[in-house]
């Protein structure tokens, strides 16, 4: 089987969540002497860019991308055995996210935290109505790279703001980078208070800190 | 040099853009709908309507005299008695005296009574409240009133409700608990909703609305279109469905009604399972993008309901509030745009209410 | 933003006939030509008049269907809604709740 055909294929046994035969690509592309960071990067991560964009139009659903991404994982741990240590691919960042105090409201936050664990992130998921003091203490805790907060409400977005300070306060805002987003959340107040990053949805959350770290 | 038309971002903030560009929006704002919908874009006519109500010089702009709709309420009354965290200004006043105020100083065409949580779990431990306090606005007042609540099926999933958080759940690969504990979700959801209505049915309500439908994913429709469909049958209620967004989030993605899969429809094919339901009136959703103009937005959101009006057999009452039908996400919407996705939506998408 | 649009494109609730072409899309699921062509045969109006307050404050006087501004004596809250409900041929909830209790 050809570079090109097993590629197509990794993309494929992700997008149709088929955890068996993603490991089983894996596996013949060893066999095959395929660069196993070439099946990552163009076959398994290719076939993950197009779940989250099926996920974007309702095409496709929450349980089959957590599906999709055990079926990722999978596949690239096998082929991870067959790499150099050296060569083996690193977590992209460790990710403190959850919804400000106060707010319910965790779905989205919780399809970002799905996506960017399927794109190699380390995410600290703190859930939803979380104290600003928690965001602090967990991302001095996991050395985080990036603290993430959710707000649906406008009563509740003015505690994204309190999260800079209290970053500030503990030392920790020059260590970190900050992202909000949320329903009422947009780029003109992630400036206003001074977050690094605003993301418009889940893809977007992934698109923007995968350029961050690349 | 060309000229330049006032204009604004989805968040609301005012923008410059010549004729050229704010038509290079709508194209790819309807191009977008018409892609991800399967549905036609908008024609070249309804391109160049839009463009007469994007360069029209006045702040306020309506609809031409006889093409007047009527609007349908949600949030009840609190925009006026309700924090910020409703858009509420906080006016100390009673809710029946809240809609008399609706109906007699804002003169508006429906009214509805709401609960402070809006939602209609809290709702069940206080009926008796509810129902005297609609008795009293029953009383007092003209226009039809409906009794106002969402869905909400994130209340019965822990820690507010009995069952699982799906959110919880999900991320730790339990997909068959999560959908377990989703569809317990709906067959006590679906309860709850059919003994409030049935409830307020019996002290005269003319009307119940199902408010940001979907809010939860594919269960929130699902239990919504049940609620419907035995109150449709058993009482003389009139129902609106109002949705939460452009297309059933699929936090299930097995769910179905009627034999067809909830998760994933858009709003001319979420009407067509409204209307097997029975409901009376249809309120469909399209989000804003902050990052992108009025003009890609309003383009965008009025090919969709287009494409929903064309097919429906009921009426739609779309929703045009902050941060939908092309309205900006800002808590005090500019008024020049508010009324621009008005008249595009009446004159364009030939809306039958907002 | 209700406002807004209201000025924009509503039709005006009671000052007009906003009330009743609304009641009309309840009852009947009747889109917006249907029920405004509806409730202005019933009116003896035209459809256009149906969002003209200077037509609709004298029909509403006369039918004593309930006015925007508080007129003493004319009808107002159950009992304008009373008169809808046989001017438009429908049935509404709370009125005839009204009636079965005092037996009419």
């Amino acid at each position: 089987m050809s570079r090109e055909e097993l590629i197509e294929q990794a993309a494929q046994s992700i997008v149709e969540a088929n955890k068996d035969l993603a490991v089983e690509i894996a596996n013949k592309a060893i066999a095959e002497g395929i660069d196993p960071v070439d099946m990552i990067n163009n076959g398994y991560s290719e076939g993950m860019a197009r779940c989250g964009d099926r996920f974007d139009r309702g095409e496709m659903f929450l349980p089959e991308l957590i599906v999709a991404s055990d079926a990722m994982v999978a596949a690239i741990s096998v082929l991870e055995e067959a790499m150099p240590a050296e060569n083996r691919a690193e977590k992209l960042g460790t990710v403190v996210l959850g919804t400000i105090e106060g707010d319910v409201h965790d779905i989205g936050k919780g399809i970002v935290a799905t996506m960017l664990r399927v794109y190699g992130f380390e995410v600290h998921d703190l859930g939803r109505d979380v104290p600003i003091s928690s965001f602090v203490a967990k991302a001095k805790e996991v050395n985080a790279d990036i603290v993430g907060s959710s707000a649906l409400m406008t009563t509740t977005q003015v505690g994204q703001k309190a999260l800079e300070e209290a970053l500030k306060n503990a030392c920790l805002r020059d260590k970190v980078k900050t992202m909000v987003g949320g329903a009422v959340v947009t780029q003109r107040w992630a400036d206003k208070i001074g977050s690094d990053l605003y993301a418009e949805n889940a893809s977007e959350a992934v698109i923007k800190l995968k350029e961050l770290f690349s | 040099m060309l000229k330049k038309y006032l204009t604004r971002m989805g968040d609301g903030e005012r923008v410059e853009m010549t004729a050229d560009e704010i038509r290079r929006d709508f194209e790819l704002g309807t191009n977008d709908a018409a892609d991800r919908g399967k549905i036609a874009p908008l024609t070249q006519d309804d391109l160049d309507r839009l463009l007469e109500i994007f360069t029209n010089p006045n702040k306020v702009v309506s609809v031409e005299p006889g093409n007047e709709v009527p609007l349908t309420h949600d949030i009840g009354t609190l925009r006026l008695m309700g924090d910020q965290g409703n858009s509420g200004v906080g006016i100390p006043l009673s809710r029946v005296q809240g809609i008399q105020v609706h109906e007699r100083a804002f003169a508006c065409d429906t009214m509805e009574l709401g609960h402070i949580d809006y939602s209609f779990k809290p709702v069940k431990p206080v009926i008796a409240m509810e129902q005297q306090e609609l008795e009293n606005a029953l009383l007092s007042t003209i226009v039809p009133l409906f009794y106002g609540a969402m869905p909400n099926l994130g209340l019965y999933y822990s820690p507010d409700g009995p069952f699982g958080n799906p959110s919880d759940l999900l991320p730790m690969g339990k997909i068959q608990e999560a959908r377990e504990a989703q569809e317990g979700a709906v067959e006590h959801a679906t309860r709850d909703m059919i003994y409030i209505a049935e409830k307020l049915a019996a002290v005269g309500a003319d009307g119940i609305n199902f408010d940001t439908t979907g809010a939860a994913g594919d269960t929130d429709m699902k239990a919504t279109l049940h609620a419907v469909e035995y109150l449709k049958a058993n009482t003389n209620l009139a129902v609106e469905v109002g949705m939460a967004g452009e297309f059933v989030l699929g936090m299930h993605g097995g769910l179905e009604y009627d034999g067809v899969r909830i998760a994933g429809l858009y709003p001319h094919q979420q009407v067509k399972l409204v209307e097997k339901a029975g409901a009376d009136i249809f309120g469909p959703v399209v989000n804003t993008n902050t990052s992108k103009s009025m003009a890609w937005n309003l383009a965008r959101a009025v090919t969709f309901i287009k494409a929903c009006t064309e097919v429906a057999n009921i009426p739609i009452h779309v929703n045009m509030g902050m941060g939908v039908g092309g309205s900006p996400v800002f808590e005090t919407p500019p008024v020049d745009s508010v009324t621009r996705a008005s008249k595009a939506m009446v004159e364009i998408a030939k809306v039958d209410g907002l | 933003m209700p406002i807004a649009h209201g000025m924009a494109a509503g039709m005006g609730g009671i000052r007009t006939a906003g009330d009743l072409v609304a009641r009309m899309q309840m009852t009947r699921k009747m889109r917006i030509r249907e029920a405004k062509a509806y409730v202005a045969e019933k009116l003896k109006v035209s459809p256009t008049d149906l969002s003209n307050e200077h037509v609709m404050r004298e029909v509403r006087e006369e039918l004593d269907i309930g006015i925007i501004t508080s007129v003493p004596g004319c009808a107002k809250g159950i009992e304008a809604k009373a008169r809808i409900a046989e001017l438009l041929g429908i049935e509404i909830a709370s009125v005839k709740r009204l009636k079965n209790k005092v037996n009419f």
